[in-house]
């Protein structure tokens, strides 16, 4: 579905990405663990075309993504979130939920004017889509409340929920569970597994919490210094030397 | 009383025109963000081509639709080498490019006839009607626009209008969500720069007679003072504001007589009224009178 | 042809010290400051009255004029800018403000000294003559003067601690909030020594042609190609730059009519943004 290969991208001196390559099969959820700083944002950065790699190649669906801009390659099906939760405050909870829909009628200024009946349809339909969506997250009762208003676990929440709206085939998800509830945060992670299952949908995720990602993901990779040391499966990356290493004493001791 | 009407309605009749001339602007600062200290120049685009395409034969109702199309065209130029860039470089260009204009219509007098100025041709059924123009005008002013005023309120409610609030906060997030934010940007300049230039040549019809001094770089600021004022982002705002502007300009005039200043004094104290209160809403009431605190951002 | 080069170097000196302090602010404070153009125009006209109408020596006059322009400047930045900064304002917020500043300040001279041209009470000299080329004894004073002030400059960034501060504040606000830098200080400064700046630019106009309240709005669009041209942030840029819109806008009169010298600097700037819009020197 994914494959990213000898990425890299220096800021000034710092090398943030030094040469990852990473391979994601179709309908796999993938983790991405690392300390910080190990260059995971702007891995993603790149992957989604907010950032050029100085090098490297990334096909996405047999396509060659590299150079496309963000809102093409997110057309293709490939969604991001923000590590900074990145709702639009400015816009109501349901307003965002909206936003996200590809290729709307309503996107074009002639169809608002002259087929204001197509484009209401399929508004419905969306706005159903959404309200089922924040229902299920616990939102719909805020769904008029300016999402500026929301806690930063809601808005985290809501923006993978936004995300979710845009019928992405693949999805990268930056710590998404940061500052969202563990029982809520099981539940989404039941959510996306479900999607994976039904839908065919691919993840690839940053997270810190150790345990959710073991249990999450079907493979993880380990960055640091802006290299991949070491991927796998959950268990054989647990049992790797040279990842206890690189984070033996840190937060991350709660490996072993 | 009814001696003072046609100045009444004079009054209305030149808000209206700069409330439709203000809400091309509102489009493109209230709603998507966009800084465009330059829209006189899309004002004075559409009056000159209506004016002289006219005069030369065209039928006017072809004329005001060049004009528009014209504008618009310039908006979308201007747009292409800045909207990818820093957000104040369409601010530098445009207002360079009001300049230009102006100085294009002073110069080149074998088109524009320079300082002189043109006459209007003809005027929207003007041998139908007997008496005074303005109150014709006025109500067909008036209809523009509510007509203008509707249409974009159905964009500004639209999926399109949601896209361009989005771009307005924080246009990483439609490009995340496969937006192209560079296309909607441009295409609310070349909008708002074609109601700009509806408004030109309606302003042209009033006037009667255009020169280059109709269309100095403080017009501008005029239409900001309008949306700013009314409420950034809120079109009712806009034609509110549009109003109150022209009201007080008209009470400034009747002030005139009781100030011991030079009628040049007293327009240097207009603009620098305008100015402070530019200063004033931007720092403490940036939601002007009928925006919505929750949906305006300092942090832009 | 020569002539038109010493007359573009003439108009370039004044225009690369007052983009000097437009290019500080732009990468210091993150915002292009619109109202540049008329504390020039206030410098000019401090000086214009205290020198005309007050009696004053014309190079005290000068001074004082410069001196006043600064105040201006950190008084604004006291009254607008750090309470704006203090909520978070963002640059559109700032632009806004600023162009606000623009139409007070022209407005405010033309109320008090009128719209008409003025010029300074100076005693008629004959010009220097090299070959077909007329060189006024005005013109080497502005370039000198400019020489000067830029060497100032250069000496202020590279050699004092305030200038380092500047820097650092202009490379990474964030790093030097942290490194202890007093920032409001630091901005002050910048104000101070810019706003200094673009009044000694605005007196050197005067030296060479009448002043008038617009004057600072016809040269906002040439310098901010010349910031632009040289580089955001980068104040050797801005010389450059400076020099570079001045010879090119008095080199198109050869071919162009005169009223056309802002159309140059306005293609320049379009050109620049189409090929390189980080600037010749801007990183
Ligand atoms: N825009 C940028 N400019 C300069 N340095 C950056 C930029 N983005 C990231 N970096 C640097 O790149 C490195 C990797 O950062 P990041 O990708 O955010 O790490 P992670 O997400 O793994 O914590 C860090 O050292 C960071 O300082
Ligand atoms: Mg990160």
């Amino acid at each position: 579905m994914l494959s990213v290969h000898d990425v890299e991208k220096s800021f000034g001196g710092i090398k943030a990405v030094d040469g990852c390559s990473l391979k994601i099969k179709k309908s796999a959820i993938v983790g991405v663990i690392g300390p910080n700083g190990a260059g995971k944002t702007t891995l993603f950065r790149i992957i989604s075309g907010f950032e050029k790699p100085d090098n490297g190649t990334i096909v996405f669906n047999g396509e060659d993504i590299e150079g496309v801009t963000s809102f093409a390659i997110a057309r293709k099906g490939l969604i991001r979130t923000f590590q900074i939760s990145k709702a639009l405050t400015k816009l109501t909870v349901e307003e965002n939920m909206l936003l996200a829909p590809q290729f709307q009628h309503g996107e074009r200024i002639w169809n608002v004017w002259l087929r204001p009946k197509d484009v209401k349809r399929q508004e419905e339909e969306n706005i159903e889509k959404a309200h089922a969506l924040l229902e299920f997250l616990g939102l719909l009762r805020l769904k008029d409340e300016y999402a500026g208003a929301l806690s930063g676990g809601q808005k985290k929440l809501l923006e993978i929920a936004r995300a979710l709206m845009a019928d992405p085939k693949m999805l990268l998800l930056d710590e998404p569970f940061a500052g969202v509830n563990p029982t809520l945060a099981m539940k989404i992670l039941e959510r996306i597994k479900e999607l994976r299952d039904n839908n065919g949908i691919t993840v690839l995720v940053i997270e810190h919490d150790m345990p959710k990602i073991m249990q999450l993901s079907d493979h993880i990779y380990v960055l640091n210094k802006g290299k991949v040391i070491a991927s796998g499966a959950p268990e054989e990356v647990r049992a790797n030397e040279q990842v206890v290493e690189a984070y033996l004493g840190g937060v991350w001791g709660e490996l072993r | 009383m009814i001696e003072y009407l046609p100045y009444v309605i004079t009054v209305l009749l030149i808000a209206a025109i700069y409330a439709i001339f203000s809400l091309g602007l509102n489009l493109e600062w209230g709603f998507t963000g966009l800084i465009n200290f330059g829209h006189v120049a899309f004002f004075a685009i559409g009056a000159y081509t209506t004016v002289l395409l006219n005069l030369s034969g065209v039928p006017l109702l072809l004329s005001v639709i060049a004009g528009v199309a014209l504008a618009g065209l310039c908006g979308g130029l201007l747009g292409i080498p800045t909207l990818k860039l820093r957000e104040d470089y369409l601010a530098i260009v445009t207002i360079g490019f009001a300049e230009i204009i102006r100085f294009f219509l002073l110069n080149e007098e074998w088109l524009t006839r320079g300082p002189m100025g043109v006459h209007v041709f003809s005027r929207p059924f003007e041998e139908l009607i007997p008496g005074d123009y303005n109150f014709f005008l006025f109500p067909f002013v008036l209809v523009v626009l509510v007509i203008c005023y509707l249409l974009l309120e159905k964009l500004i409610k639209s999926p399109w209008g949601r896209v361009l609030k989005s771009i307005r906060e924080d246009e990483d997030v439609p490009a995340s969500l496969g937006k192209n934010v560079f296309s909607y940007k441009i295409q609310a300049l070349v909008l708002g720069s074609m109601i700009a230039g509806l408004a030109g040549s309606l302003l042209a019809f009033y006037l009667q007679y255009i020169n280059p001094r109709n269309f100095m770089p403080i017009e501008t600021f005029y239409a900001w003072i309008a949306v700013v004022l009314g409420g950034s982002g809120n079109n009712k705002g806009t034609i509110l504001g549009a109003l109150i502007l022209w009201t007080f300009f008209s009470g400034t005039r009747f002030a005139q007589g009781y100030l011991p200043f030079s009628p040049t004094q007293m327009g240097a104290l207009r603009i620098l009224f305008i100015g402070v209160l530019l200063i004033m809403i931007m720092m403490f009431k940036p939601e002007g009178l009928l925006g919505k605190k929750e949906e305006l951002t300092l942090a832009r | 042809m020569l002539q038109l080069v010493v007359n573009g170097l003439v108009l370039g000196s004044i225009l690369a010290l007052a983009a000097i302090g437009l290019s500080m602010m732009y990468s210091i404070l993150n915002f292009a400051n619109f109202a540049h153009g008329d504390f020039l125009a206030l410098g000019a006209y401090l000086t214009f009255v205290f020198s005309a109408i007050l009696g004053v020596h014309l190079i005290l006059a000068g001074a004082i004029a410069v001196v006043i322009t600064a105040l201006v400047a950190v008084c604004c930045d006291y009254v607008i800018w750090k309470p704006m900064r203090k909520k978070g304002a963002g640059s559109v917020t700032l632009i806004i403000i600023s162009i606000g500043l623009a139409l007070f300040l022209r407005n405010l001279i033309i109320f008090l000294w009128g719209p008409d041209l003025k010029r300074y009470d100076l005693p008629v000299k004959r010009g220097i003559e090299l070959g077909s080329v007329v060189i006024t004894q005005n013109q080497i004073v502005v370039i000198m003067v400019a020489i000067i002030c830029m060497f100032l400059v250069h000496y202020l960034l590279k050699k004092t601690t305030i200038g380092k501060a500047m820097r650092a504040l202009s490379d990474n606000i964030d790093l030097a909030k942290a490194s202890g830098i007093d920032v409001d200080r630091v901005i002050r400064y910048t104000w101070a020594i810019g706003m200094a700046l673009a009044a000694v630019g605005g007196i050197l106009y005067g030296l060479i042609t009448n002043i008038n309240p617009n004057m600072g709005w016809f040269m906002l669009l040439p310098m901010f190609a010349a910031v632009i041209l040289g580089g955001i942030g980068s104040p050797y840029g801005a010389m450059l730059g400076g020099i570079i819109i001045g010879l090119a806008q008095e080199l198109s009169t050869a071919i162009l009519p005169t009223e056309y010298k802002l159309a140059v600097a306005f293609v320049i700037m379009i050109a620049v943004l189409f090929v390189r819009p980080r600037g010749i020197l801007g990183s």
